[in-house]
């Protein structure tokens, strides 16, 4: 009975964290641009109205499907996902069970966005694989480094070994190194510029959103809301020590994303090329030698 | 046995027969409720041809800000809900704009930006601009002046946010509703082999937008189009579709 009210739960509690973690993310960008900035209730509205269009258009059943990998293949990630009070399934799954499952919603997107014919969207969903390809390396890299170094893969077992040494025994501070690349390699994620490759209005349209109308647009709006969460959960969770309760917890979280959202603001965007070469470069060099460090420890 | 109730033959029950939609509280609500969403969230597409465009950077920018209010730019029609058409439109233009339109998904809004868009601007005697936008596709609202300020800009939206959440901005059903009018205009000046992607008869008889100016006489001539395509056609070329019509 806990169990399923976990289930139920950890999906309304990472959409609702979700959404303020969006607000938050175009606040910052309207402070650093010196606007205003949307107004509390905005990722809400658009989500409504979006989902309130009074016609659809469908590219097929493969369209369909691909919504619903797109929403279910983030709302197992977040069941696998503990934090604090909700453990679901994260006693039965670990962190490569989610790492795995982390890679489905860009794989059905991929599906989704192949059965519209738009040649925006199959350029930009092929430039979300290469840069999926791209980042996965060093993050990869991380969370080898970062089991090795706890000694397990159970999320809920690296989360207590935190907690029970305080902040001296944080990830960040037990191998800052790998933090450094996992936090490089989180942005990459977050596909925010100087990555932003897929998305690149000005260039390719919205990519894979290209042919997203009305709920189909409106599904990808909520899965951005699962992505931010799910992102930057699973970084506090490795290196910033969880949270004995929500009130520790949700800062770590929302401070994980603010420095993804600063620093977005200021880059134009590299090319795809450029991405992969940056990628494998830095944040995979720097992750290697941590995970050196953590392997002579 | 009498009866001293007078019975009147094939008199209504009741003064008026209720819409079964009309009496559901709970649909009222949400229709309320989601025009309270839609007209705090608008996505707009600027379809940027003529000089309008350039007083765009000061409203969406940190000078005048429209996000405050809801209003922000998307990049594709599928994801958008106004269309901005900023300052005049030739005829070559306007046929992507009736493209673009088409592909937006109602409720949708059309903005015309300046002058132009209203009686020609100076541009009343050219041969190769459109003069009255609303002929083509149907408008919600217009923005006088040549050019009109970012302030104008703004207070068009406002207007525009308060109609919406009124329920009253529905020109688009218009353009389900009187379909052979817009086509005819359209007709006059493509010509009649004009035709677009997307068949809009299907789309209002789907949703339920049919009016007695859907069909007419220039709608017959798509119709016409389309039988020629599926007689050119090989054998297995695919029957017209419920959204789209296929033509070479």
């Amino acid at each position: 009975m806990t169990l399923l009210a976990d289930l139920i739960l950890m999906p309304l509690v990472a959409f609702v964290v979700g959404l303020l973690l969006v607000l938050m993310a175009r606040r910052v960008r309207a402070k650093i641009e010196r606007r205003v900035g949307p107004p509390f209730l905005q990722p809400v509205y658009d989500i409504v109205k979006l989902y309130a269009k009074k016609t659809q258009v469908s590219h097929g059943v493969m369209h369909d499907l691909a919504i619903m990998m797109l929403l279910g293949g983030f709302i197992t990630a977040e069941i696998f996902l503990p934090v604090p009070g909700l453990d679901g399934l994260a006693e039965h799954g670990d962190l490569i069970t989610l790492v795995y499952i982390m890679m489905v919603p860009m794989l059905g997107l991929a599906l989704g966005v192949g059965s519209c014919a738009n040649p925006n969207g199959s350029i930009g969903i092929s430039r979300a694989l290469t840069a999926m390809l791209a980042y996965d390396v060093p993050y990869v890299v991380v969370i080898v480094g970062a089991c090795i170094s706890y000694g397990t893969t159970n999320l809920i077992d690296i989360v207590q070994i935190q907690q029970q040494g305080g902040p001296a025994t944080w990830g960040a501070a037990t191998m800052p190194i790998l933090a450094f690349a996992g936090l490089l390699a989180t942005h990459g994620m977050l596909g925010k510029e100087p990555f932003e490759i897929y998305i690149a209005p000005a260039e390719i349209a919205t990519g894979p959103m290209t042919e997203m109308s009305g709920k189909y647009m409106g599904a990808l709006f909520v899965m951005q809301c699962f992505q931010l969460y799910t992102v930057g959960v699973l970084y506090t969770t490795m290196f910033l020590g969880g949270g004995e309760n929500w009130l520790f917890f949700l800062p770590k979280v929302f401070a994980v994303i603010f420095i993804s959202v600063a620093v977005t603001n200021v880059y134009g965007r590299y090319k795809t090329d450029d991405v992969i070469r940056w990628m494998w470069k830095w944040p995979t060099g720097i992750a290697l030698v941590g995970l050196a460090l953590v392997m002579v420890r | 046995m009498s009866d001293t109730t007078p019975v009147i033959p094939d008199q209504p029950e009741v003064c008026r027969t209720v819409d079964a939609e009309e009496r559901g509280v709970w649909r009222r609500v949400m229709d309320r409720f989601a025009d309270h969403c839609r007209a705090r969230s608008l996505f707009v597409l600027h379809y940027c041809t003529g000089c309008g465009a350039i007083e765009l950077p000061p409203t969406i920018t940190s000078r005048f800000d429209m996000e405050r209010v809801g209003v922000s730019p998307m990049v594709t029609p599928r994801q958008a809900d106004i269309l901005l058409i900023t300052g005049y439109l030739s005829v070559k233009t306007l046929k992507r704009v009736i493209l673009s339109y088409e592909q937006m998904q109602s409720p949708k809004y059309v903005l015309g930006f300046g002058s132009c868009t209203i009686n020609g601007g100076m541009y009343w005697n050219s041969y190769a601009t459109v003069k009255r936008l609303d002929q083509y596709i149907p408008a919600d609202g217009f923005i006088a002046g040549c050019m009109p300020r970012p302030e104008a800009v703004q207070q068009v939206f406002l207007d525009l946010m308060k109609k919406i959440d009124a329920g009253q901005a529905n020109a688009w059903q218009d353009y389900y509703l009187n379909y052979d009018r817009y086509l005819g205009n359209q007709m006059a000046l493509f010509g009649e082999e004009w035709h677009t992607p997307v068949d809009v008869i299907a789309e209002a008889e789907h949703y339920g937008y049919v009016g007695d100016g859907t069909r007419g006489r220039f709608t017959e001539i798509l119709d016409r189009h389309a039988a020629y395509a599926l007689r050119d056609a090989p054998e297995d070329y695919p029957e017209r579709g419920a959204n789209e019509r296929l033509l070479p």
